[in-house]
């Protein structure tokens, strides 16, 4: 048991997915038979693990061999627990059978009882096994011996009102059990049950079968019963062939009481559209909205035998009957628009929309959509734009001719209303770096023009011609500086001695094509000269606080310059003394190059072809006067990333910081 | 970003001469270098990239698909990884820049093994964010089997990423993490505990003008931080020099480090303008130094006429011929007249002796070190006779003769009266990372092949032999000493 325990500890090792608020809900392995469940206010999902088949198992059939439990709180964001329990750990399993089909997991008393079927060592057919733990994601111990009396699959627990347990499974139709209150045996007689001989075969003995069939169902093939507790009904829900060669849809039937007659009311979902011959499925409420996990082969598009989790919401009527439900690609739950939009998953589209693998080799890669053209949308319901303030959009887009991708947020009831367009220009002209990238996935970017308030739903629009959107994932930019009121008190310089707070110019756009022109010569003539300018400039001041020690005057233009590149930054700012500070000298690191003043007089110059690197040059010996002192600097810089950062350091090098900034 | 300004006319001149490249250097960003069956490979930036039989002669015709800038490649396992990126950071579309990975079997385009996995993407900047996503590199890390990559310019930080070293993903959860600011075509080592993270400064594509340069930090964790040697963080712009301008070439950038044994290591860098070749940019190698845990680039090795002397004793390597006296006016200490003028004494001259040499070959052996002809060795390159990696092979005559230094059948060493190109008077002089040098015959006679293994090596104080090179003696080590 000791080692048992060691190998589940290994396995336990937590892997958080990012958030998929779009079906599938688990989308790096498949996912069949979604029981899920609500434990401590969490969502746990406990499904069963289909996998590729490996060789020597049957080729065409189910090849299941452990199980993982996932949990989340919002239902878009998943965390894999790992394997709870393996076939290899079964004590009275077949080891190599592949046969760990849909299980069930309840909590009674503080435990954990984790219920799934099995083959069993040296037998034939299934039995089904019990697991306990202490905590939903386990470690879980194994009983040695499966349930007597239960000889099928599909195990689900109804743990009612007053306490009592019922097994439901699937062998030799629908049966339905109470269990012990130890959760492990079943409660009532055995009756002995002489099998079915099939032609050819020797004849068995005769079988102890526990429980009874539920009555009140239709004709044709059934398994996967799922029953839960809704007001005064209790529902008996099961995947139902309801025609002949058909394939399964999910169905419902309701009773007052937890073993039946049941009354059949209809369909939960019908047939899948692709034939996918399984469903399989659980119902739960959580804070307040009903919800219906089921599956579908999204990720195996040839073999429907390995399946992946879906969750669609579903209602109810006032009579208690379950409202009819479309499987959709969009699925459940509010996705932060911070997170991917897989906009291939969306909610609904203009007709010619359509989605394909984005690698047919790997289906775990998901899906593309593509707008045909001119005229063509797709809409993603239910995006939360509350986290963007200063924001723009990514998008992985590729298309075979120049166009344009228009992003639309609509709230409710409005129209939709642009907030980004991104131009996607994949010709024209070509160099070393600059190929042709038809057909070919490209990042781009765009700000917003507009941030939605809320929650929103997302409409991509397509431009001139047609467009293939992977995802689209929103941000905002970062804050390179606060505004500093004027009202402010006086700041400090940080830890590290840097002034973080100036005055800036509106940046002084300069043609500068190379930094290699910046000679001492050149430098001093043009400072001069527009030093001289600066007494008649009218432009504007900001008052601007960094949060890093370095001032990232790149930034500054972006957002208060005419250009990014090529300019001339004007910083100011005051030191206040207490008392004469003497000995120091200004340390400065810029890109490009610079120059500073301290009281009108000029102290240091970084000449040449710069990059910002903390003291990079100094000043000679310097003081600093009782009272206000007036630094100045000039940055200017072509084609960089322009930058700067100021302090005044000691004979040591030692920071030097007890004075006050003002501006 | 400053770069790419310029890159576009001088990769425009570059694609113009692609077919002139062939028996030429010529590149820019080279990976780091990669033996394939024998051969080195290094690919660049724009696509393709270069090839040697030997390590010293280099032509055209690697094959790297994919285009963009500055790639890395690796050898794991039997199959390279390459990572490259996928722009050219700035330029055509801004700052969206990819990071690609793919994986083949041989870097030998003519070989039918020869094709590249489909590429993928495992790191990306958006164009908005402090990051352009060009440049990578790959670390192996030695001490764990996990694989990193950096990568990043001058737009913005330097970026740290894991990937699996089984399939060149990008591992699953990893956070991109900041290391560096304001260098560019960067690349990770690891050495003796410490992790180093080498970035190019400077301005390139500038031709003689450009002033890139190597500079280094240093870190005892793979996630950094990366400290200079006066304790400036690289996220700050610290940085110690590594490589900069010198001996006719300009510019140098984007770090390769090569291990060729313990204790001998080369490093691969573009000179951004070689003026020996019209200011073109070219492949550069060069001895790696390591200095109080620092790498830093040695000199180009071009020969001249030095005493070799031991790292065992210091005695240097001579003929075994007599000693001869010089004969001066000596005046002995105690008798210095301070009045009268001093009178230089000449050196002894190669004509006053080597009359008394004998003809034939001569032993070689290890003696006090007194400035005379039989002690004073001109070290020559033979380009002619090919080279190895990062350098041409040479002669190594006494000084005003061709009496040449050879190797013998029997892992001896004797002068033999001249030098006549065979391949056991060839020499191969390198520098090894602690400054001494280890002196190695291209072929030891009545053995194949080219002879990587036996190194002139003290056998005593005045026994010079051959043996196999150890790191860890200084018997197997050199100096050169200018007379």
């Amino acid at each position: 048991m000791m080692k048992r325990y060691c190998l589940l500890l290994i396995f336990s090792s937590l892997f958080i997915s990012r958030a998929t608020a779009q079906n599938p809900i688990i989308r790096d392995q498949f996912t069949a038979d979604p029981t899920a469940r609500v434990f401590n206010n969490k969502v746990y999902l406990f499904p069963s693990h289909d996998i590729l088949v490996p060789e020597g198992a049957r080729k065409d059939w189910f090849c299941m061999a452990d199980y993982h439990v996932f949990s989340s709180e919002n239902l878009t964001e998943w965390t894999d627990h790992g394997v709870i329990v393996s076939q290899e750990d079964v004590p009275w399993g077949n080891p190599t059978g592949y046969s760990m089909w849909a299980p069930d997991c309840v909590e009674k008393g503080g435990k954990y009882y984790f219920y799934f079927p099995n083959g069993p060592k040296g037998g034939r057919g299934f039995a089904i096994g019990v697991a306990t733990a202490d905590l939903p994601e386990g470690p879980y111990r194994l009983e040695e011996k499966p349930i007597v009396g239960v000889s099928g699959i599909d195990p689900c627990v109804l743990v009612d009102n007053d306490g009592q347990a019922y097994i439901y499974w699937s062998g030799m139709g629908i049966r339905g059990a109470k269990l012990k209150d130890n959760m492990k045996e079943l409660d009532g007689e055995l009756q002995e049950v002489k099998m079915q001989r099939r032609e050819g075969a020797p004849e068995m003995p005769p079988m102890k079968v526990g429980g009874q069939q539920m009555e009140g169902l239709p004709d044709g093939f059934k398994e996967g019963p799922y029953v839960f507790h809704r007001g005064d009904w209790y529902y008996l829900t099961f995947p139902w062939v309801r025609q002949e060669g058909g394939t399964e849809t999910l169905a419902y039937a309701m009773s007052h009481s937890p073993l039946g007659p049941w009354d059949f009311k209809g369909i939960i979902m019908a047939e899948h559209a692709n034939r996918c011959w399984t469903n399989h499925h659980s119902l739960l409420e959580y804070r307040g909205q009903w919800y219906l996990f089921y599956h579908h082969n999204d990720f195996s598009p040839r073999d429907d035998k390995r399946r992946s989790a879906r969750i669609e919401k579903i209602g109810f009527n006032t009579d208690g009957t379950i409202q009819e439900v479309k499987p959709t690609l969009r699925g459940v739950g509010i996705l932060p628009a911070t997170s991917r939009v897989e906009v291939d998953r969306y909610s609904d589209a203009s007709n010619g929309v359509t989605y394909a693998y984005n690698d047919t080799a790997n289906t775990f890669l998901g899906w593309h959509a593509t707008l045909p053209g001119k005229g063509s949308w797709l809409r993603f319901a239910d995006v939360d734009f509350s986290a963007i303030t200063d924001g723009y959009v990514i998008a992985k887009v590729k298309a075979e001719g120049n166009t344009e991708v228009i992003i639309n947020a609509k709230g409710d009831k409005k129209k939709g209303k642009e907030i980004a367009r991104l131009k996607v220009a994949v010709s024209g002209a070509q160099g070393p770096f600059r190929r042709s990238t038809r057909g070919q996935w490209l990042t781009l970017t765009a700000p917003l023009t507009n941030v939605p308030n809320g929650v929103a739903d997302v409409e991509v629009l397509c431009g001139d011609s047609a467009l293939s959107v992977d995802w689209l994932q929103f941000k905002n930019r970062q804050q390179y500086f606060t505004p500093v009121d004027k009202k402010a008190t006086a700041a400090q310089p940080d830890d590290r001695g840097f002034i973080r707070r100036w005055r800036l110019m509106e940046p002084q756009k300069q043609d500068i094509r190379s930094n290699t022109i910046f000679t001492d010569s050149w430098l001093r003539e043009t400072f001069a000269k527009e030093l001289a300018k600066l007494p008649k400039q009218k432009a504007k001041w900001y008052s601007m606080e960094s949060p890093t020690y370095n001032m990232k005057l790149f930034h500054f233009a972006e957002k208060y310059g005419s250009q990014a590149y090529g300019n001339l930054f004007w910083c100011e700012t005051v030191v206040n003394c207490a008392e004469e500070i003497s000995d120091i000298r200004l340390a400065a690191g810029s890109n490009g190059a610079s120059m500073w003043w301290l009281n009108g007089e000029e102290v240091l110059l970084l000449e040449g072809d710069r990059r910002m690197v903390v003291d990079d040059g100094v000043s000679k010996r310097l003081t600093l006067k009782k009272g206000r002192n007036t630094l100045r600097g000039a940055v200017i810089n072509g084609p960089g990333l322009s930058d700067m950062c100021i302090r005044f350091i000691d004979e040591q090098g030692k920071p030097v910081k007890g004075y006050d900034i003002e501006n | 970003m400053k770069r790419y300004y310029c890159l576009l006319i001088v990769f425009s001149l570059f694609t113009g001469r692609a077919a002139a490249q062939v028996g030429a250097p010529y590149i820019h960003d080279p990976s780091t270098i990669a033996e394939c069956d024998g051969k080195y490979y290094t690919f660049g930036t724009g696509g393709g990239g270069l090839i040697s039989d030997d390590g010293w002669s280099w032509h055209g015709g690697a094959e790297r698909p994919g285009g963009g800038a500055a790639p890395d490649v690796m050898k794991i396992g039997d199959r390279y990884l390459v990572i490259y990126g996928a722009t050219g950071g700035g330029l055509g579309g801004g700052h969206n820049g990819r990071i690609l990975t793919m994986w083949n079997r041989t870097l030998d385009p003519k070989s039918p093994d020869f094709r590249y996995t489909t590429a993928i993407e495992v790191a990306a900047s958006d164009g908005l964010e402090d990051c352009d996503a060009i440049d990578p590199c790959l670390l192996l890390d030695p001490t764990t089997g996990r694989l990193w990559a950096s990568f990043g310019t001058y737009f913005g930080n330097i970026r740290l990423i894991e990937l699996d070293p089984k399939t060149g993903e990008r591992v699953r959860g990893n956070q991109e993490k900041d290391i560096a600011i304001d260098c560019e075509a960067t690349d990770l080592i690891y050495r003796d505990g410490w992790y180093y993270l080498l970035g190019t400064h400077g301005t390139c594509c500038d031709g003689v003008n450009s002033t890139y340069n190597i500079i280094v930090g240093r870190s005892r964790s793979v996630e950094g931080p990366y400290v200079d040697n006066v304790g400036r963080d690289m996220l700050n712009g610290g940085g110690r020099m590594v490589i900069t301008a010198g001996d006719r070439v300009c510019g140098p950038g984007h770090f390769g480090r090569t291990v060729i044994d313990e204790g001998v290591e080369v490093m691969s860098c573009h000179y951004e303008a070689d003026f020996d070749q019209g200011g073109r940019s070219v492949l550069g190698l060069r001895p790696l130094l390591w200095k109080n845990g620092w790498p830093e680039a040695g000199d180009r090795f071009h020969g001249g006429t030095f005493a070799i002397l031991s790292e065992r004793r210091g005695y240097s390597l001579e003929l075994a011929v007599d000693f001869v006296r010089i004969q001066h006016e000596r005046q002995g200490w105690r008798r210095v007249n301070p009045d009268e003028p001093v009178k230089p004494v000449a050196d002894q001259q190669l004509a006053d002796v080597a009359g008394n040499w004998p003809q034939g070959d001569i032993k070689v052996r290890c003696s006090d070190y007194m400035m005379r002809p039989h002690q004073l060795w001109t070290i020559t390159p033979v380009p002619e006779a090919g080279g190895f990696l990062g350098g041409p092979y040479c002669k190594i005559v006494i000084a005003g003769t061709e009496r040449a230094l050879a190797a013998t059948d029997d892992l001896e060493l004797t002068a033999v009266p001249a030098f006549t190109g065979a391949p056991e008077q060839l020499w191969r002089v390198e520098q090894a990372t602690d400054g001494t040098f280890r002196i190695m015959p291209k072929q030891i006679p009545g053995r194949e092949g080219i002879n990587t293994t036996y190194v002139l090596y003290s056998a005593a104080d005045s026994t010079p032999t051959l043996a196999k090179w150890d790191f860890a003696s200084d018997n197997a080590k050199w100096r050169l000493k200018l007379k």
